[in-house]
């Protein structure tokens, strides 16, 4: 009996010396505070993860054809008349409210990564280590948020400009900037990522220095447009733009001379010379989801997300580029698209040729390429003429360049710079058709309202009077209800 | 009821005088369960002449012929019989009133009558002839101010228990489980029939005695010991056969293709169906998805409980097996038990005693809380044009039509999500009394929970991405309680219990999860996960603990006025330094006026008691960590078809997180009439519960995501009623209990600056544009944010064309008058809080046949039924309307008064409208059983009893989807700021049980 109490009192004591743990927070296994990343491989991890906002699957980003709804305004896409298209269908007919979900989803994914380069740029400071490898992170970091930036200043207009990742209530009453706010930034961090970044990529998914220039060519190129209106800025973007023409060896830069290679609905795991600044997927885990049954037609199983207008498509330059372009024919080439469901063409350039056939994945591995070379090509070319009075033999040279791989004769000579940079910015439609590009054209140049004003009687026209309100998204509902200085 | 309480009383008062020979009168008494009773004292009434029964309850009397005998026995009621010839079978009733019933109240147990606090007690009799297979199902609708939802109706599915409403935004609301002393054990594995008593301590001077857990309730699960003496066993078995509840009313394939080509036709696009396939629906039909993935599902349940013991020591054993499949395809529940409870007399001071419960439960395919991929979602999304299996036998992977995504069948038969749960609960102690009342016991406890998940997804679920994963991860809670309590009645006019305990409680939970994606042999699963194109692994840790000192006592006067206080003070790691510990407090009173003197010269009350409490109670329910900012992990892509991991910043971290705590008023009345035939309670609560834990939205541009915060104050208050009686007990016995709790819950504030937070479900998904719920003070939890739905646009509205609208669109109320429908037309429209419920529970014997009768009632709140709006509004991921509905639509020139908006390029349809927002009040006939006895004359020692029994078998609702009381929520932390969305939940079934039980 005794040894019974003997135990029950050493066991009770055991419990009470043992106490002063129990109060303590054991955070095994998180990566919790502001000392969290001390080292160039957790710097290097907290750069991968900044990239993965942009493309998170149906949440944020660019992985869904949020991207495509968001740029519908424009005259080379449009969508189903009726079935679950609502959000597309508010777009395309300029209708847009502030709680249209997909803009939502872009403007999550520009925010959630600029936090996270904002934490990079905060972070990278305390950190010893291999010099380089550092300037590469940051580098990386800087393109990300320029990139980011540039995506909302195009489709919002004014937008609060954020530069911490430090979360507090000040944040809640933040203003919104002026485009020339961001684009003051914008054109700094670039500036900071081409010096700091190398001319190679440490994988086909992320930017080189290469990229930065790229991009910062075209950022000039819309500056010189509205809302900022900067003629000086053209001339900046077509020497940006020559910078990579002239060392794209250097960055491992060149149009694919194939272009049905270049959309052959394959994944290619280690890209294409074209990939400026490509975002990778793998369909397991990351996918792509702008491909594939978005943007096939019902009658093959599709989800009718975007197709071509019938104007944009009629107007299309006939040859090998309209052909790879386009997907006319569906059910097994029995249908023509003028008898299809929906009287449209599709777009064949985001298609998937899936390994297995009846699986026509919505979940794709394809990448998806959001400045190619074909880009700085004809963002010169514009620049160039735009910031000279005549268009120069190299500005000519680069659009040509396109022009015959796309199968068609050269431009005509002597143009006024005028004109010539006006079919430069038509051989972008063609050339980059549903790819994210011909809305931005479209507003910068004030030409939204022309280019929705010959509709097809079988397209959807436009609710209302199109004005200049209508260039901007609005700001997401929620974002005005947490802050009223939003509205 | 008084009228035939009366009459009955008259009849059961009758009696009839004969001639007075003499005659010998022998009989066997028993009890309501036939068993014979020693010691029951037969006297002739007025006469002093009496006899007591032998062991086999038999006894024999001489009296004059039409004697009156005078039954009597401690502890049942008094009965008087007429004598008879022959051998008379009498049976004595249980008295109503125990008077020394005691009752559990949590570090130590109370006469029942002596209770100052609101605390419903629910013995094993009031459901024992019920196939309940979970304690969910025992609590619900037998306690007043105790609500139990089955969020999924799929066998051992998740359900909401909430004991006076809702104290907390963030935290958890489930009330606090004790099992034998054993605090925050998992109630869902316990087998019913182990269990003895619960007790539901429902007000603050009951539950503050559990401090920082004590918010939302607490129930006192307390398992059955052996009794000395000859071995009990009792054998059960049950068979059941369930149907899902109902069927919604969806367009055949030639209906459906018809109204599919009638929308292309409308909205310009050339139709999707030939006139000659639609002949061909009309004559063979089409795919009936609901029959396709609904089934009848067949259970089978084993019990069996072994008890007895010698002087010393006692056991109990008890078993369980039970085998329940789902109504949808490839679902089921299983779970094998074994719980051993001992207890021992070591020496007169000194008693040991060892709970242990061992359980497994397997699940498959349960996950109830539907959302787009939900098989019940899908059911209602493809379309019924499209077969099940193409002409090689494979699943269809695509519906040209209408669903974008998975084919229903293939989510269940093409997938498994099998959860196998391992637990031990034992619990080891010791008493020692060191003096008579003075008691010392110290226990130590342990739960360890063994978690594996097997997850594979085939093919025609995957887009030919095949994969599976493998996860797996054991908790352990540690618990050392040690209580000292000391009774002692001082000159027989001062009873007082004092208590004091020091506990200490540590959780650890670890874990690891494997997958591979896309493999290479897809057939051999999560079996082999090597061959796989790309893999994931994870690891996770999290730990937290409690230290806890506590006090209380509890002091009567005369047995008339009653006194409870306790204190207690907590401390737990969840919080930074400075704000870990937290002290609560509470006072108990009662006055038994039935003592008084001037009630008994009234004559009426058997009992009759006043109550008041009032206690401080915490709720720490939030996961570990949630003070400090960290980084989670995401894989991304930067090679096609491969995935490399790097971290984001996750949600902003809150250090200076608080207790959220809640203080309640409680009055009561407690009141028995006619000898304890009719009972009545009644009692009024106020909770009061500041610094409210709520995840605060953080906006998308400053990362998004939500922070936990407190943010203010809510109130909730209530009424609750019980009224029990036994309306007749003649040769018909019934019995009937009937509870009913109104509850009102209102946010009183938010911290400064704010006048409104949302809260979303995100059930949702591609559904809901915004959060659905928004936090206003003067509103209740729960309050829904959104559009009015004001009908179709009629011809004669000249107003549409501002809208960009035409006559037979969706018209909204535009609250700003900007004739633009957006975010700034949204405002409340609408609760989902339910105002009442209420539970009739009925037992009727008749000789050797028991009838129990169980209707429960929820109601008062608004159900927003994303199920029926994704399906008739062709949204997200329905392209197609499917029900029925859709016939009636608004069609130029020939249906122009319908509401359901017309075919149109010009339409809006907003989900998050009144226009699908339904009241989800409904009336369930829960229970209806008859059970029979097997005469005892046919057996010998051995008690046979058979019954029928049938659950859910009819429902009174408005509500249009499956099952008004299934929702797309969880009972978890959170889950109550968003009530009652339906999104392809998995429903109820009505099920029919037969079985049998046999004792000896």
């Amino acid at each position: 009996m005794k040894k019974l109490l003997y135990t029950i009192g050493a066991l009770s004591i055991l419990t009470i010396s043992g106490c002063s743990k129990v109060l303590q927070e054991n955070p095994n296994g998180q990566l919790i505070g502001e000392n969290a990343i001390t080292t160039v491989s957790g710097l290097q991890s907290a750069l991968l993860g900044a990239y993965q906002p942009l493309k998170n699957g149906y949440t944020s980003g660019f992985a869904s054809s949020a991207v495509v709804a968001v740029v519908m305004g424009a005259d080379d896409l449009t969508t189903h008349p009726a079935s679950n298209k609502q959000e597309f269908r508010e777009m395309d007919q300029f209708s847009v409210t502030s709680t249209n979900t997909r803009i939502s989803t872009i403007w999550l994914g520009c925010y959630k990564t600029i936090q996270n380069v904002n934490n990079i740029l905060d972070v990278y400071k305390k950190i010893n280590g291999d010099t380089s490898k550092i300037n590469q992170i940051v580098g990386e970091a800087y393109f990300l948020r320029a990139f980011s930036y540039f995506w909302l200043v195009r489709l919002w207009g004014n937008v609060p400009l954020i530069t911490t990742a430090d979360y507090n209530t000040e944040l809640l009453s933040v203003n919104k900037s002026t485009p020339a706010d961001i684009y003051k930034l914008i054109e700094s961090d670039l500036q900071q990522a081409e010096r700091l970044m190398p001319n190679a990529k440490a994988a086909p998914g992320r930017a080189n220095a290469g990229s930065a220039k790229a991009l910062l060519a075209e950022v000039y190129l819309t500056e010189g447009g509205y809302p900022v209106k900067d003629a000086s800025k053209y001339a900046l973007a077509a020497a940006k733009a020559k910078e990579v023409i002239d060392n794209k060896s250097k960055y491992n830069f060149d149009l694919n001379p194939d272009l049905a290679d270049l959309w052959s609905g394959i994944p290619k795991p280690n890209g294409t010379v074209e990939d400026v600044f490509t975002l990778q997927f793998s369909a397991t885990g990351n996918a792509n989801s702008i491909y594939g049954k978005s943007c096939m037609p019902g009658d093959d199983a599709g989800w009718d997300d975007y197709f071509a207008e019938i104007t944009f498509f009629n107007n299309f330059p006939a040859g090998k580029r309209k052909d790879i372009t386009f997907y006319t024919k569906f059910k097994n080439g029995t249908l023509d698209w003028t008898n299809s469901a929906t009287k449209h063409p599709y777009f064949s350039k985001f298609r998937v040729n899936t390994p297995t056939p009846g699986y026509l994945t919505s979940a794709t591995s394809m990448s998806m390429p959001l400045i190619r070379y074909a880009n700085v090509l004809l963002t010169y070319a514009e620049a160039q003429a735009r910031a000279n009075t005549s268009a120069g033999s190299d500005a000519y040279a680069a659009v040509n360049e396109v022009r015959r791989r796309a199968g068609l004769p050269d431009m005509t000579i002597s143009l006024s710079a005028n004109v010539f940079a006006d079919s430069v910015v038509q051989e972008r439609a063609w050339e980059f058709a549903g790819e994210y590009t011909r809305w931005f054209d479209l507003v910068r140049l004030e030409k939204v309202e022309e280019a929705n004003s010959h509709k097809d009687v079988n397209d959807l026209k436009p609710l209302g009077t199109i004005t200049k309100a209508n260039y901007w998204l609005p700001i997401p509902y929620m974002e005005t209800q947490l802050n009223p200085n939003l509205k | 009821m008084k009228k035939i309480l009366l009459l009955l009383g008259m009849l059961f008062c009758f009696v009839l005088y004969g001639s007075a020979q003499n005659m010998n009168v022998n009989g066997i008494v028993k009890d309501q369960d036939n068993k014979p009773l020693q010691g029951v004292t037969i006297a002739l009434k007025s006469s002093g002449v009496a006899v007591k029964t032998d062991a086999s309850g038999a006894f024999i009397l001489t009296v004059p012929s039409g004697g009156t005998l005078v039954i009597s026995h401690v502890g049942f009621e008094t009965k008087e019989v007429i004598a008879a010839s022959g051998t008379m079978d009498i049976q004595l009733k249980n008295h109503y009133e125990k008077l020394d019933d005691i009752v559990v109240i949590g570090y130590g147990s109370q006469r029942k009558k002596d209770l100052t606090g609101s605390v419903t007690s629910i013995s094993t009799k009031d459901f024992k002839d019920q196939p309940v297979t979970s304690v969910s199902q025992v609590l619900q609708g037998r306690s007043a101010g105790v609500q139990v939802i089955s969020n999924a109706g799929s066998p051992g599915g998740d359900v909401s228990i909430r004991i006076r409403g809702n104290n907390s935004i963030m935290g958890n609301n489930n009330p606090l489980y004790i099992i034998d002393g054993f605090v925050g054990a998992d109630y869902s594995a316990i087998n019913p029939s182990d269990i003895a008593s619960i007790e539901v301590l429902k007000d603050a001077s009951a539950t503050a005695i559990y401090g920082s857990r004590g918010a939302n309730g607490v129930v006192l699960i307390s398992t059955k010991k052996g009794r000395s003496g000859a071995v009990q066993v009792e054998f059960s078995t049950r068979f059941t056969t369930a149907k899902v509840i109902k069927k919604m009313d969806l367009l055949n394939a030639a209906d459906f293709a018809r109204t599919v080509n009638d929308r292309s036709i409308a909205t310009g696009i050339a139709p999707t169906f030939t006139q000659s396939q639609i002949d061909s629906f009309a004559k063979y039909g089409g795919t009936d998805w609901q029959n396709e993935v609904f089934r009848t599902a067949p259970g089978q349940e084993y019990l069996l409980g072994i008890s007895g013991g010698g002087d010393k020591t006692t056991f109990y054993v008890g078993g369980n097996y039970l085998d329940q499949k789902g109504v949808l395809l490839n679902s089921y529940y299983k779970r094998f038990s074994l719980r051993t409870n001992l207890n021992s007399q070591l020496s007169n001071k000194l008693s040991l005693y060892i709970n242990s419960f061992v359980t497994r439960q397997e699940k498959n395919n349960v996950n109830g809380d539907g959302g787009r991929w939900s098989p019940v979602t899908q059911a209602l999304a493809w379309s019924p044009t499209v077969p099940v299996r193409d002409a090689s036998g494979n699943f269809t992977v695509n519906d040209p039509v209408s669903s974008i995504t998975y084919n229903p069948v293939a989510i269940l038969l093409d997938q498994n999500k099998t959860e196998q749960n391992t637990s031990a609960n034992i619990l080891l102690g010791m008493k020692y009394q060191f003096a008579p009342g003075l008691t010392l016991d110290i226990s130590g406890g342990t739960n360890y929970i063994n978690l594996q998940g097997l997850n594979y997804s085939g093919p025609a679920v995957s887009n030919n991405l095949p994969g599976a994963s493998r996860s797996s991860a054991e908790s352990i809670s540690l618990q050392s309680t040690n209580n000292l309590t000391y009774t002692h009645l001082f000159n027989n006019v001062h009873r007082l219990t004092a208590t004091a305990v020091f506990e200490v409680q540590t959780y650890k939970n670890n874990g690891f999860s494997a997958a591979g994606n896309n493999l290479t042999f897809p057939e051999l699963g999560y079996y082999n996960l090597s061959q796989a194109s790309s893999y994931g692994v994870n690891t996770a840790y999290s730990n937290y603990g409690l230290i806890s000192y506590l006090g209380r006592v509890n002091y009567s006067f005369k047995d008339k006025y009653l006194v409870t206080g306790s204190v207690r003070r907590d401390g737990s790691s969840k919080f930074q330094k400075g704000n870990q510990y937290s002290t609560f407090p509470s006072v108990g009173l009662g006055w038994k006026l039935s003592e008084e003197d001037f009630i008994k010269r009234m004559n009426i009350f058997s009992s009759l008691k006043l109550r008041a409490g009032y206690g401080i109670t915490g709720s720490q329910a939030i996961n570990p960590y949630q003070t400090m900012t960290g980084y989670s992990n995401v894989t991304t892509s930067f090679t096609s078809g491969t995935l490399t991991s790097g971290v984001v910043l996750g949600n902003p971290g809150n250090e200076n997180l608080k207790w959220e705590s809640t203080q309640q008023l409680d009055f009561g009345i407690d009141a028995e009439v006619f000898n304890g035939r009719l009972s009545f309670a009644a009692d009024y609560y106020m909770k009061h519960t500041k610094d409210l834990l709520l995840a605060v939205p953080v906006p998308s541009y400053a990362g998004g995501g939500s922070m936990l915060s407190n943010v203010g104050a809510m109130d909730n208050s209530g009424y609750e009623f019980t009224v029990t009686g036994v309306p007749v007990a003649t040769k018909i016995n019934w019995t009937t209990s009937f509870n009913l709790s109104i509850l009102h819950n209102k946010v009183v504030s938010l911290n400064a600056g704010q006048n409104k937070l949302f809260a979303g479900s995100s059930v949702g998904a591609g559904l809901s544009a915004q959060p659905e719920f928004v936090l206003i003070p003067g509103m209740p939890l729960g309050s829904y944010w959104g559009l009015t739905y004001l009908g179709t646009w009629k011809a004669a509205d000249k107003d549409a064309a501002l809208y960009g609208n035409v006559a037979g669109d969706s018209k909204y109320l535009d609250l700003n008058g900007d004739h633009k429908i957006d975010g700034n037309d949204y405002h409340v429209i609408g609760h989902g809080l339910p105002k009442y419920t209420w539970g009739w529970n009925n037992t009727a014997t008749y000789k050797h046949f028991t009838l129990n009768i169980f209707v429960q009632a929820v109601g008062g709140y608004d159900k927003l039924d994303y199920l029926y709006a994704a399906a008739i509004s062709a949204n997200a991921d329905i392209r197609q309307a499917t029900i029925a509905d859709i016939k009636n639509r608004y069609i130029p020139g020939v249906n122009e008064t319908s509401d359901i908006p017309a075919f149109t390029t010009t339409g809006k349809n907003y989900t998050q409208s009144t226009r699908f927002l339904e009241d989800g009040s409904f009336i369930r006939l829960k229970n209806i059983s008859l059970g029979y006895d097997l005469p005892q004359s046919l057996l010998k020692k051995v008690n046979i009893k058979l019954f029928v029994s049938g659950a859910n078998l009819l429902t009174i609702t408005k509500y249009k989807g499956f099952d008004p009381e299934t929702t797309s929520l969880t009972s978890g932390a959170g889950a109550d700021v968003s009530q009652s969305i339906d999104y392809g939940s998995y429903p109820n079934a009505k099920s029919i049980t037969a079985g049998v039980t046999v004792r000896f």
